[in-house]
């Protein structure tokens, strides 16, 4: 159990950024979201980002898929300058966001069809998908028979089927039951080994930060800098059995006291 | 006849018609069934027994006779056809109107801005009014009557489609933004349908206003319509034929209600039924 600085030495990060600042211009005067943020991220590493509400993780995450643009320091992707879609990232939402009235398949391949006439390979590949979280049957359904835990998995499909580098997840299973949310964690696990992403999942819960993340990354308050990094040294293959032992325990400690600082 | 059960029935009916409660969904038809029966019962019985004159209220068996006068019926199909040419004519415009400036306005914020103050101005004015200013204008033809009807009808159209178009969901944004939409797509492949529940909306508004703008046009000046026919029929007090023309109107209606209802139901496969 380590503090990690940065992200391996060698080749260059997937994602670099140095001293990133954003501040909302709103009509009762600027909100700084974030301030400072130097945060290094391998290929194929899987982090995940923690913090009090508010402190600028959404933001910190949009400025990733190009939606927001950052008004400080300097942000890259693949060495390409960050400010608008490089069509080179998959996003989850906090709700599924699928669209009511295309069938599951054509929901999965919306990333797809937004660039090309879908292929039998494309299609193949979105099936493929559905295989793996175990929803091939309800490939031609539509979204509104589905239950909510399976409208959350399509959309990891969806964000996975034009094998973009990076998978963001804001809150992915926030409105999701916890046995459901156990289920899926366990899936996006599996998920994340086998297409080998680069991950970046936001989410308020530490246990699920500990169980999917190689690397937890602690956000202050707004607003948002980094104040800790934690390196998760549990391999690649996570089970729901890690979440008794005392490392997973300690760790978890270890990040849950930034937060009960605050409070004290 | 069947002049306001069927919107009543089906909102009635249909949430009970899922499967195992088919008793009480037939419980409800036969109770409804029975109640228009003694209304028609009452419309028969009721005037005479009250000693109303037949010109106030006639009886439901001269009404009838009225409505299947075998004399009246070539004119009857005549007029009904030149009030239906007004409405459609008047729809399809006012709804071709209605949802291309919505859709350029829910693509031009700036423009919307300046515009949608005039829009709401010019809707909460009653528009009917105008009528006898189109027939200067339009003459006693078949113009000035489709100009009122696409004037109430494009209203709804508009002002709905308006509202749809601009509620799109953030996410559902974001998604089409992150995977490099462009700005014809997310218009065509995103707000479209999502509104689409909100455009059937306001067409059903345009439908009901197409109808009450055709009539109030006919009333106003025209040479052929059911509106006409009504002016006839009073001038003459023949209030049977009134009411019979009332009964043809009112079945018109809801006619092209349920035919706006159906198209929405097909359009609109994805959406859970009425009665939710
Ligand atoms: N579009 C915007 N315009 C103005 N201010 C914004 C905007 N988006 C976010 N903010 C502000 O920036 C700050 C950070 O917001 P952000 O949504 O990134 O926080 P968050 O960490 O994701 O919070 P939560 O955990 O509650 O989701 C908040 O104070 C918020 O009010
Ligand atoms: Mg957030």
């Amino acid at each position: 159990m380590t503090a990690a600085g940065t992200a391996p030495e060698g080749t260059a990060p997937l994602v670099d950024l140095r001293g990133l600042g954003k501040v909302y211009p709103t009509r009762t005067g600027d909100v700084t979201a974030l301030t400072g943020v130097d945060l290094q991220i391998a290929d194929g590493e899987f982090v995940a980002v923690v913090g009090p509400s508010g402190c600028g993780k959404t933001t910190l995450l949009k400025i990733l898929a190009g939606l927001e643009q950052h008004t400080a320091g300097h942000g890259t992707l693949h060495g390409t300058d960050l400010g608008r879609p490089s069509g080179d990232a998959g996003m989850v939402f906090q709700k599924a966001t699928l669209l009511p009235w295309l069938d599951v398949l054509a929901n999965v391949l919306l990333p797809v069809t937004l660039d090309h006439r879908a292929t039998a390979a494309d299609r193949e590949k979105a099936l493929g998908l559905l295989r793996m979280v175990g929803l091939e049957d309800f490939a031609t359904k539509r979204p509104g028979e589905l239950s909510g835990g399976m409208q959350q998995r399509v959309a990891i499909c969806r964000a996975l089927v034009h094998d973009p580098s990076l998978l963001l997840m804001d809150e992915p299973f926030g409105a999701l039951d916890a046995m459901t949310r156990d289920a899926l964690n366990v899936e996006v696990n599996r998920v994340w080994r086998e297409t080998h992403k680069t991950a970046v999942l936001i989410t308020h819960s530490i246990p699920e930060a500990v169980f999917l993340a190689e690397r937890v990354v602690v956000m202050s308050p707004r607003p948002g800098r980094v104040v800790d990094e934690v390196a998760i040294p549990f391999g690649t293959v996570r089970t729901p059995d890690l979440m008794g032992t005392p490392e997973f325990g300690a760790l978890s400690a270890r990040i849950r006291r930034h937060f009960e600082v605050k409070a004290a | 006849m069947t002049a306001a059960t069927p919107l009543l029935a089906q909102r009635r009916l249909r949430p009970t018609r899922r499967p195992g409660a088919g008793a009480g969904g037939r419980g409800q038809l036969v109770g409804g069934l029975a109640l228009l029966a003694a209304l028609l019962l009452a419309w028969q019985l009721l005037p005479p027994a009250l000693g109303t004159p037949t010109y106030v209220v006639p009886v439901l068996s001269d009404v009838l006779a009225a409505l299947v006068d075998p004399a009246a019926l070539p004119r009857y199909l005549e007029h009904g056809a030149a009030t239906m040419t007004e409405v459609l004519l008047g729809l399809g415009i006012g709804v071709v109107l209605g949802l291309g400036l919505a859709l350029a306005l829910a693509q031009l914020p700036r423009v919307y801005a300046v515009v949608f103050p005039y829009v709401v101005a010019i809707e909460s004015i009653p528009k009917v009014a105008v009528a006898p200013l189109f027939v200067i204008w339009f003459g006693f033809g078949l113009p000035s009557k489709v100009v009122v009807v696409v004037l109430l009808a494009f209203f709804p159209v508009l002002v709905n489609a308006i509202h749809g178009l601009r509620s799109v969901d953030r996410d559902q944004l974001d998604l089409f933004r992150v995977n490099g939409a462009t700005p014809w797509q997310i218009r065509v492949r995103l707000m479209l349908p999502a509104a689409l529940p909100q455009i059937f909306s306001g067409l059903e508004l345009g439908v009901a206003n197409a109808m009450i703008g055709a009539i109030v046009a006919e009333f106003v000046g025209a040479q052929k319509g059911l509106g006409v026919l009504i002016l006839q029929a009073q001038g003459r007090m023949e209030t049977p034929a009134v009411f019979a023309l009332l009964i043809i109107l009112s079945a018109l209606g809801i006619a092209l209600n349920v035919l706006v209802r159906t198209l929405r139901r097909v359009v609109i496969s994805w959406e859970p039924r009425p009665g939710r």
